[in-house]
């Protein structure tokens, strides 16, 4: 239930088992890399003796083939997609290999790969090339098509000696015009409508040569555009067959292309195991930047869990000959990365924390302290027992059923511990599907005593404010500061529970005495960070005004009542409008389909709604009191695979002399 | 019908239409954001949904309320209740709360959340931050709704 100690750790050996050791830290996944060059530790004595190192060229020829195997995948998933369900999307299936069986096999898969890359490359340039040939035929049809009336055919169309013949298109408009001025200026000329779209007309025309001039003047006037088609041979009609005929060919041609390479999609799980090994291999070539070196020897240094120092000096001892770990605390002040540990049922709720930030490295892990309050106040949002058992049960059910990654195990076990505190809340105060199973409340019935609700809403409001309080309080008393202890968390505490029990009539005297006593300190204290007596008088007065925050963080509780009121009530109206349908055997139908979907859409949405608001009143009301974050979250270097699930051997197989990927 | 009926139907009414209203927009203006964000990345869709979806509860406590009224005046499930003006009136202005906190409460967590969603289009790992903002907002609607039963609650009809 904290933040777990860090050691900072060097690790310092040969160059030839540079390599070998960074294969052991990614397999165990235990330290963190740090950049070894970066300004704290240029200031040691020994940062001269070493250089940065780096292997920027097998990390590039490792890129490139990574862009290689990603290719082919893409294009595997582009033409023969595979549909993933739901529930794969979780996280799913992924295939069990262990680490030599994983480097074993790579010299294989690269071969395949390589094959695969070069076939689906080569099959890419062949639908490129049919993608743009039918682009073309697509355009010339669009320019042919208007002409489809016209009988001739298109290479007869050419000017003689003594007659111009042209082909061209006008405005609509314009076209009156142009026959009424031919008929003025050239009464041998022939004017034939080809089509008329939408705006303009596709005319066939001659003239005579002897009066081109004058006819070329009236052509320009009218905005006449002349259209050639130069290589074209045939009619119109003809023409277009012949494309249609070639655009079908094309559509085939790439049916036996696709068909003929969709033998391939039995090798994708190989690319996709092959894309994890790269970027296995990509990601030690890219650490090395943070390592330094000297000629023969490698340093490097990062941060490890104190408890997982032996394991790890155990396997690199095992692994490596030369290769040395030095360890320290770190020193007072030095901030180091954060590693949430907690036990296996409160571990899930780190979620809820690191959503809101990972807390400071000197500070509080809030985790298992915000886990009872969360699990409580998701249960008084839902308040219905009957969807309390939904949730827990289809919870339950994917946890047991499915494979799925960490983190939606963790929403799961969430999801799981809430449907039960539903169950629990929903049976004392709430009903049963709305009162669909007429069981009374246990304890009392919230939906109708919302006044008694609301009392015990805001009384868990002031309880967790002050286990927050609390835990301030004893982080100051054990890290010395017991002023701070004394005037920030006691004062106000009793302060608090002063003005709490005016509440009581018969405890007057008692409030009365214990709440000035309190305010009292308050403004003594208070202002102790100000100079001078009257500053510090006044700023000691104003910190009284906080009393409102502290008020106003309470009654943010009655959310507690509110939300539990709404499911309530939207259930109970699900199934006085399903009942209104019942009667007739197609009203039963529709009553249970109504009864189903309401209570399946209440579900839904008060799952939102209680798990933004139980979380926000811990982020909000509950760490204000005590939860400092800006730590930064622990990020061991290790396996970062997508499609496989390795489990390390090592050592045992000489990794080194498995991988022989060519590049 | 009674006058008095009438009123407290119009705050049925009242309740559920503002309310309503303001949490269509603020879903449109959240969606928007939400739609260009998975152009860029699809993956982000769970996370966005989430905090799309919240502007939409605001016009659930609208029609909580609706229901609650309707309920109490027997057009649902029942035989029709004789209201007095002033209860009837009393039940309209018991709707005014979550009708009107509802109604621009949504709009403005709408854009809350929508600055939100750009936040993790950015940086996923914000989403805490980016939820909280929004339920800033909605606290106000809660204690609207909370303040619109508890006058139906105590009122003595």
């Amino acid at each position: 239930m904290a933040i777990a100690k860090m050691n900072k750790v060097y690790l310092i050996g040969h160059q030839d088992e540079k390599d070998n050791t960074l294969s052991i830290l990614q397999q165990v996944g235990m330290m963190e890399i740090g950049d070894i060059q970066a300004k704290e530790a240029s200031k040691e004595a020994w940062a001269e003796l070493v250089e940065g190192d780096h292997e920027q060229e097998s990390l590039q020829g490792l890129e490139a083939r990574l862009t290689e195997v990603r290719f082919a995948m893409d294009f595997l998933n582009r033409y023969y997609p595979v549909k993933k369900s739901m529930l794969e999307a979780l996280g799913g299936d992924r295939k069990a290999v262990t680490t030599s069986e994983f480097v074993a096999n790579a010299a294989e898969w690269n071969r395949v790969a390589s094959d695969i890359y070069r076939e689906l490359r080569k099959t890419d340039e062949k639908l490129m090339s049919l993608r743009n040939e039918e682009t073309r035929l697509q355009n010339l049809k669009t320019l042919v098509l208007p002409w489809e009336q016209l009988a001739v055919p298109l290479e007869e169309i050419y000017s003689t000696a003594s007659v111009c013949i042209e082909l061209g298109t006008l405005p609509a408009a314009e076209l009156a015009a142009l026959r009424e001025r031919l008929l003025a200026a050239a009464k041998e000329s022939y004017l034939a409508e080809v089509h008329v779209d939408r705006n303009e007309v596709y005319v066939f025309l001659a003239y005579p040569a002897s009066l081109a001039e004058e006819v070329r003047e009236i052509l320009k006037q009218v905005g006449f555009n002349k259209q050639v088609f130069p290589a074209l041979a045939g009619t119109p009609v003809e023409i277009l067959a012949r494309v249609g005929q070639e655009l079908v060919m094309i559509a085939e041609q790439r049916k036996e292309i696709l068909a003929d390479t969709e033998k391939q999609v039995e090798f994708r799980d190989i690319l996709s195991y092959y894309y994890d090994y790269l970027v296995m291999e990509r990601d030690k070539k890219q650490v090395v930047t943070n390592l330094a070196r000297t000629n023969n020897a490698f340093i490097m240094e990062g941060w490890i869990r104190e408890k997982d120092l032996p394991e790890l000096e155990k396997k690199l001892s095992a692994g490596c000959d030369t290769v040395v770990a030095v360890a320290r605390e770190p020193e007072p002040g030095e901030h180091f990365p954060v590693s949430l540990e907690n036990t296996r049922l409160v571990a899930p709720f780190e979620f809820i924390t690191t959503l809101y930030g990972v807390p400071h490295p000197h500070g509080v892990d809030p985790t298992l302290a915000l886990t009872p309050f969360f699990v409580m106040f998701f249960g008084l949002c839902m308040s219905d027992a009957g969807y309390g058992v939904v949730i827990a049960a289809l919870a339950a059910l994917a946890l047991w059923k499915l494979k799925m990654s960490k983190m939606a195990r963790r929403v799961f076990w969430i999801l799981l511990a809430g449907g039960i505190s539903t169950i629990i809340f929903g049976a004392l105060i709430g009903g049963w599907f709305g009162g669909l199973i007429p069981l009374e409340p246990l304890f009392f019935n919230a939906l109708l005593d919302p006044m008694r609700m609301l009392v015990y809403a805001l009384a868990i409001g002031v309880f967790q404010i002050f286990v927050g309080m609390g835990i301030q309080f004893y982080h100051n008393i054990r890290a010395g500061k017991i002023l701070d202890a004394i005037s920030d968390q006691l004062f106000w505490g009793l302060f608090i529970i002063g003005l709490i029990m005016f509440a009581f009539p018969e405890l007057k005297v008692v409030a009365t005495n214990l709440s000035l006593a309190s305010a009292a300190g308050l403004v003594l204290t208070q202002g102790r960070a100000q100079t001078g007596i009257f500053r510090k008088f006044l700023s000691g007065l104003f910190s009284l005004y906080n009393v409102t925050g502290f008020l106003g963080d309470i009654l943010s509780y009655s959310r507690l009542l509110a939300l539990g009121l709404a499911s309530s009530v939207i259930a109970m109206a699900v199934n006085m409008l399903a009942f209104m349908l019942g009667g007739t055997i197609i009203g039963s139908v529709l009553m249970v389909i109504m009864l189903i979907g309401g209570h399946t859409f209440n579900i839904v949405i008060n799952i939102l709604g209680s798990y933004v608001h139980s979380s926000r009143l811990q982020y909000l009301e509950f760490f204000n009191r005590f939860f400092v974050s800006g730590g930064r979250p622990f990020k061991p270097f290790k396996l970062n695979t997508n499609y496989v699930e390795v489990t390390a051997d090592w050592p045992g197989v000489p990794l080194q002399k498995a991988a022989q990927y060519k590049l | 019908m009674e006058v008095g009926l009438g009123l407290a139907i119009l705050g049925a009414a009242v309740a559920t239409l503002l309310a309503g209203i303001g949490s269509a927009i603020g879903i449109g203006i959240a969606g928007q954001t939400a739609a260009g964000v998975i152009s860029e990345d699809p993956d982000k869709f769970g996370l966005t949904i989430v905090l799309t979806a919240l502007p939409g509860t605001q016009g659930i406590y609208g029609l909580i309320m609706g229901f609650l009224i309707l309920f109490r005046t027997g057009l649902l499930g029942g035989e029709l209740v004789a209201l007095t003006i002033p209860q009837g009136l009393a039940l309209l202005f018991a709707a005014l709360p979550i009708g009107f906190v509802g109604w621009l409460s949504a709009i403005y967590q709408g854009k809350a959340v929508a600055a939100g969603i750009q936040l993790i289009a950015k940086r996923p790992e914000e989403f805490g931050k980016a939820m909280i903002y929004g339920v800033m907002v909605e606290t106000y609607a809660v204690f609207a709704l909370l303040m619109s039963i508890m006058i139906f609650m105590f009122l003595p009809i």
